[in-house]
């Protein structure tokens, strides 16, 4: 079996789940029928490498609309995160990818309590965002768009929040360079900064990368979350 | 290589190519192509009268643009082709515009001024159709050809597409032409930074860096040294690390002749051993031009820096340093 | 016999397939093109040419 037939699968069940979150954002609960981690389609090594891919954005329905996650879909979540622990060499994007899991994953099993209660890794640091020119800010926050939420607080969202106009700058870097999944990435952080110049047109943009980029579940996913930002509260 | 450097390279080109300005006798023909001759031209002296503007008399540079100017002045036999232009095509506006290039670096032609002045009184050459940008750029050159402008500059600018604040992702190609030339205009050519309303300054500060990082990404060098121009004519110039950026990656692009290509596609067709020079001068005498434009305004900054507009905005630079990027206006 | 499946979910396994790089990808190359000049319709072109010519007469039926 070829490397590159596995990650095409692989690729495939992330575009898929990623569907799946899209059909539960827009709907206001959960897809349980079809659903890509419960329904059997892919095997369980590979639902689980595409929980870890697709990150803690698996459970933003749990987490954004504050209803309960499906357990099937909950215990992959906890095994990817489980399987999938970042490596002592990993890039910083990784483990704050895999912190963003388990944050989410404490969240969601003490939603009474909060995330405070069972405080385990410590937060990764974040001075590679502010070393970062606005090009590299702008893409890391992109692919750590699942620490985009109302009221998250860590070190990668007050990197962000120092920086609005960068990110700004970086969204229409995307836009122009058609890369609608950082666009929408950059996007979703942007409807959370405060300082975003107004000339900008954000709401504009968001539409506009749904036109160009929206067929891409990944992207819908991104413009889902923005669209759904303003009016939520964290778990 | 500095930015002085690129500046220097670049002149040595036109300075070496300067007969590839000279008006030849299509200049002056029905048939003739005006991109090729008065354009060119028109452009040289721009440029050049810019830089003996903003350097002192003892640079180099200064002496090479005083030469050019006077080399571009004998191409129109001292002003008289102007006057004979008008006979021929009484109501062009791009003899008024290449004279105004002349005018503004003291050339004049008294008889020329008086001729152009009659037909700027119609209301025919008020309502020339042309793109907001240009009519921007009639506006000035009738300022500098001692006649009354013909509409209030405000006015002209809110047609243009910066005057209206777009959406900054919607910049493409044509945009940013019209965009870099509003500046032009409205800065007399990085003249009078002043000359940027602070609402159109602060935009510019906000959305020149991508602006400029994608058209250098796309190698289209000839707006990105446009680009810079523009930057270096604001009020109050970006963060110093967007413009080392993009003036180390536009110098990656300069030749060792000196010539900018316009783009990536004269790079891609001069492939890698393509001699000592690589370009026909369509390819690059305007990218070449405007890199000689741009970095005379980069480099003459600091000596003007105890102008007042930049005197009282000097509450700023600490933010612009505080990390590497966020030089946005307050 | 296994699946296709089977064998895949196996390689995950056993390689632990590098998602490293799923998680941190680096940028696509940025995709440019602009808006081309069309001319306004029915705007004359060059100076004798004419844009917009009449349409052809058809031949008539029957």
């Amino acid at each position: 079996m070829e490397q590159s037939s596995t990650s095409a699968l692989l690729q495939g069940t992330v575009l898929d789940l990623a569907s799946d979150v899209v059909s539960a954002l827009r709907s206001g609960d959960h897809v349980r029928a079809g659903s890509t981690l419960t329904g059997g389609g892919a095997g369980e090594g590979v639902a689980r490498a595409a929980v870890r891919v697709l990150g803690a954005d698996a459970l933003l329905p749990s987490v954004l609309l504050r209803v309960p996650p499906d357990p099937g879909q909950l215990a992959v979540f906890k095994d990817a995160v489980a399987a999938h622990p970042p490596r002592d060499d990993a890039a910083p994007a990784v483990v704050w990818s895999h912190w963003a899991m388990a944050r989410t994953l404490r969240r969601v099993e003490h939603p009474l309590t909060g995330p405070d209660a069972a405080e385990p890794a410590a937060e990764p640091g974040a001075a590679w965002l502010d070393e970062a020119g606005w090009q590299t800010l702008t893409h890391q926050l992109a692919v750590l768009a699942p620490l985009a939420l109302p009221g998250e607080e860590c070190a990668v969202t007050r990197a962000a929040r120092r920086r609005p106009v960068d990110v700004a700058r970086g969204f229409v870097r995307a836009v122009r360079r058609r890369d609608w999944q950082q666009a929408a990435g950059a996007g979703r952080w942007l409807t959370l900064l405060d300082g975003v110049p107004d000339t900008l047109g954000l709401a504009a943009g968001l539409d506009f990368v749904r036109l160009m980029g929206g067929s891409d579940p990944r992207v819908a996913l991104q413009l889902e979350a923005a669209r759904l930002m303003p009016a939520a509260v964290l778990l | 290589m500095s930015v002085a450097g690129v500046g220097e390279a670049a002149l040595d080109w036109v300075w070496a190519h300067r007969d590839g300005f000279a008006l030849g006798d299509d200049a002056l023909a029905a048939d003739g192509q005006v991109n090729r001759t008065w354009k060119p031209l028109g452009e040289l002296t721009r440029v050049c009268a810019s830089v003996s503007l903003c350097t002192p008399p003892t640079d180099a540079l200064h002496a090479r643009a005083s030469d050019l100017l006077d080399f571009a002045w004998q191409q129109t036999h001292r002003g008289e082709l102007f006057g004979l232009m008008q006979s021929l095509e009484p109501f062009a506006t791009y003899p008024l515009e290449v004279y105004a290039a002349f005018a503004s670096a003291g050339f004049r032609h008294p008889g020329y001024e008086a001729s152009a002045a009659v037909v700027a009184r119609t209301r025919g050459w008020r309502l020339t159709e042309q793109y907001p940008t240009r009519r921007l750029g009639v506006l000035e050159a009738e300022r500098h050809s001692g006649i009354q402008p013909h509409a209030p500059v405000p006015q002209a600018l809110e047609g243009t597409w910066l005057g209206g604040l777009p959406e900054p992702w919607t910049f493409e190609r044509s945009a940013g032409y019209a965009l870099t030339h509003v500046v032009f205009h409205l800065t007399d050519w990085g003249r009078a930074p002043r000359g940027v309303p602070s609402g159109l300054a602060d935009y510019l500060l906000h959305w020149l860096p991508p602006w400029l990082d994608t058209c250098l990404d796309a190698r289209m060098w000839d707006l990105s040294c446009e680009l810079l121009a523009v930057a270096a004519s604001l009020p109050r110039p970006p963060e110093p690390s967007v413009l080392d950026d993009a003036w180390r990656r536009l110098a990656t692009a300069q030749d060792s002749s000196g010539a900018v290509p316009e783009e990536g596609s004269a790079q891609d067709a001069a492939g890698p051993d393509a001699g000592p020079d690589p370009y026909a001068f369509t390819d690059c005498y305007h990218s070449t031009l405007m890199a000689v434009f741009a970095a005379s305004l980069t480099t003459a900054r600091p000596r003007h820096a105890d102008r007042a507009e930049h005197a009282e905005h000097t509450e700023h630079a600490d933010d612009a340093a505080q990390h590497a990027g966020q030089g946005a206006p307050g | 016999m296994p699946s296709k499946d089977k064998v895949l979910e196996e390689v995950i396994h056993t390689e632990n397939i590098d998602i490293d790089a799923v998680l941190d990808p680096a940028e696509p190359d940025g995709v440019f093109r602009d808006s081309r000049e069309c001319a306004a319709l029915a705007l004359q072109a060059g100076g004798t040419q004419l844009l917009l010519s009449p349409p052809t007469p058809r031949p008539k039926k029957g």
